[in-house]
């Protein structure tokens, strides 16, 4: 579905991504982990289009990603979830929603997409004339999280969901995170820096280090690995 | 008492249109935050655009000189906005949204140089164009009242012009708020001003929405710049007197609050009546910035102003 093939990016002339290869294949969850400044977020925003890439190329379901302009992205069917969960501070929940919904998908789904989302995430319904700028920061991502759902997305990319929250919000979001893969199949694509619980709810997974893919397998071989048992898991 | 009352109903007639002239560029810096310094050169276009639709282009002979006036102001509303439209387009959108998001200071040093640029350049062809003689737009209403009252013997009286001017203003203002808060035009434009790099994400097109926020600021302004012509005679520098209220006006009321800078513009309205009551009529801009120093003195954020700024 998402085909990454050598791509190089970066600020001015520092690169920050270097040959990097990533696949995603429809209905995969896919987690990308690595240790801060790896250039993680570098790369999901030159999916999304405000990083702009030296070298390389990016194709979703055929489509060559980089000839489409930034806003017409989220129209084919990507949904970002940004680090830092960037939802609308002066919104209120169900506006937030709305934004989510710009999409003709989401537009035409729109009911059944809400009923879902508030089952998924009860705490949007309630909270759903409130700013999104009062609320806490895992009311924040949970309602980045149904934001990008809403516009009934074929591949939803997470920005680090577990970022600045208490360890037990952030395992409530996991769980989530797992329980509307299991219901929807939708794919998925995680970035982390809580490398144990990413690579265990994943299908496969991609070390990034520095801007280069060190280390690419599924799940088990991940895990396995010495590398990785070492760096990340703390075994 | 009843000079007060008669300063207070005037300070509410004239606050209303200062608002509305205060909106057009407080949805322009909200959503672009994007600083216009020709705001007033725009609403000076709006002035004589609405003077030559109702005197040249007929609308005097069809609507009479009643109502005339308020259907040439009307229209004048949508010139601007195609005017200001193309304005983006070909100028402001080089020194603003998502070409520059990625540099130092948001290029705001490029877009005070534009804007002071286009400034100029309208001030002056407007002095070739239109010439240096004082014009208005007449209308009896403008020298005529109604009486309200008598209420245990006084009265006070509202000139009508300026009156239906309150009316137009109010309206718009109505329209304007149920534009932003229900539709999802006015959903994207708020999105877009409170973080466009996740507007983006969304699907929503930044630009686009800054060029629909620059369009309708100047539609908006130029319409209370015609109203404000039924009662002020104006000439082609008049934006600079101006443009200086409408920016205390947005920052009473809070920058990037669009609501807010209606209740800016508002209260320089009511300021500058009230201080004829105990000062001359030469100090009534001095007691409109004293009173804007006392205020953001103590309420820096504005009105409607939010200390937490944009993530």
């Amino acid at each position: 579905m998402l085909r990454i093939e050598r791509l190089s990016a970066g600020y001015s002339a520092k690169p920050v991504l270097n040959d990097v290869s990533i696949n995603v294949g429809a209905g995969q969850f896919v987690a990308i982990v690595g240790p801060n400044g790896a250039g993680k977020t570098t790369l999901f925003k030159t999916i999304s289009g405000i990083v702009k890439p030296s070298g390389g190329a990016i194709t979703f379901d055929g489509v060559d990603l980089l000839a489409v302009p930034p806003p017409q992205r989220a129209h084919l069917g990507i949904a970002h979830v940004p680090e830092g969960r960037q939802v609308f501070p002066s919104l209120t929940v169900m506006e937030n929603l709305e934004m989510g919904a710009m999409t003709e998908s989401g537009r035409r789904d729109w009911q059944a997409n809400i009923e879902r989302i508030f089952e998924w995430l009860p705490v949007l319904k309630e909270r759903r004339d409130q700013f999104a700028g009062t609320m806490s920061g895992g009311q924040q991502q949970m309602l980045a999280i149904g934001r990008g759902l809403a516009s009934s997305p074929k591949l939803l990319m997470l920005d680090e969901p577990s970022m600045g929250l208490a360890p037990s919000t952030a395992d409530f979001i996991f769980e989530r995170l797992i329980e509307i893969r299991r219901q929807s199949g939708l794919t998925m694509l995680l970035v982390e820096q809580r490398v144990a619980e990413a690579l265990e709810s994943a299908d496969h997974g991609y070390v990034l280090e520095a801007g280069h893919v060190v280390l690419e397998g599924n799940n088990a071989t991940l895990r396995a690995d010495d590398r990785v048992r070492k760096a990340y898991l703390g075994m | 008492m009843e000079g007060f009352l008669q300063a207070l109903a005037a300070g509410l007639l004239i606050g209303a249109v200062y608002g509305l002239m205060c909106v057009g560029l407080g949805l322009i810096f909200g959503v672009m935050r994007v600083i216009n310094f020709a705001h007033g050169d725009f609403m000076m276009l709006g002035m004589y655009t609405a003077f030559y639709l109702f005197t040249a282009a007929g609308i005097q002979t069809l609507f009479g000189n009643a109502v005339g006036p308020f259907v040439a102001i009307l229209l004048a509303g949508p010139v601007l906005a195609l005017f200001g439209y193309f304005v983006h387009r070909a100028l402001i959108s080089h020194v603003s949204g998502t070409r520059t998001a990625s540099l130092e200071g948001e290029g705001h040093y490029a877009q005070l140089i534009l804007t002071l640029g286009i400034a100029l350049i309208l001030q002056n062809g407007g002095l070739i164009v239109f010439g240096s003689v004082l014009a208005s737009i007449r209308t009896p209403l403008s020298s005529s009242a109604w009486e309200l009252g008598p209420f245990f013997d006084m009265s006070i009286f509202l000139n009508k012009a300026r009156s239906i001017d309150m009316i137009v203003s109010l309206a718009i203002m109505v329209f304007l708020s149920l534009l932003i808060t229900r539709t999802r035009i006015g959903k994207s434009l708020r999105a877009a001003a409170d973080n466009p790099t996740a507007a983006t994400y969304m699907g929503i097109d930044v630009d686009r929405a800054h060029r629909t926020a620059f369009a309708l600021g100047c539609g908006i302004t130029a319409i209370a710049g015609g109203l404000l012509a039924t009662n002020y005679p104006f000439h082609p520098f008049v934006g600079l007197e101006y443009v200086i209220v409408m920016y205390a006006g947005v920052v009473l009321g809070g920058m990037g609050s669009i609501i807010g800078a209606f209740w800016g513009g508002m209260t320089i309205g009511l300021v500058q009546q009230m201080s004829t009551l105990i000062l001359p009529t030469q100090l009534q801009n001095a007691a409109i910035f004293a009173v804007f120093l006392l205020i953001i003195f103590f309420r820096p954020q504005g009105f409607f102003g939010r200390m937490v700024e944009r993530t």
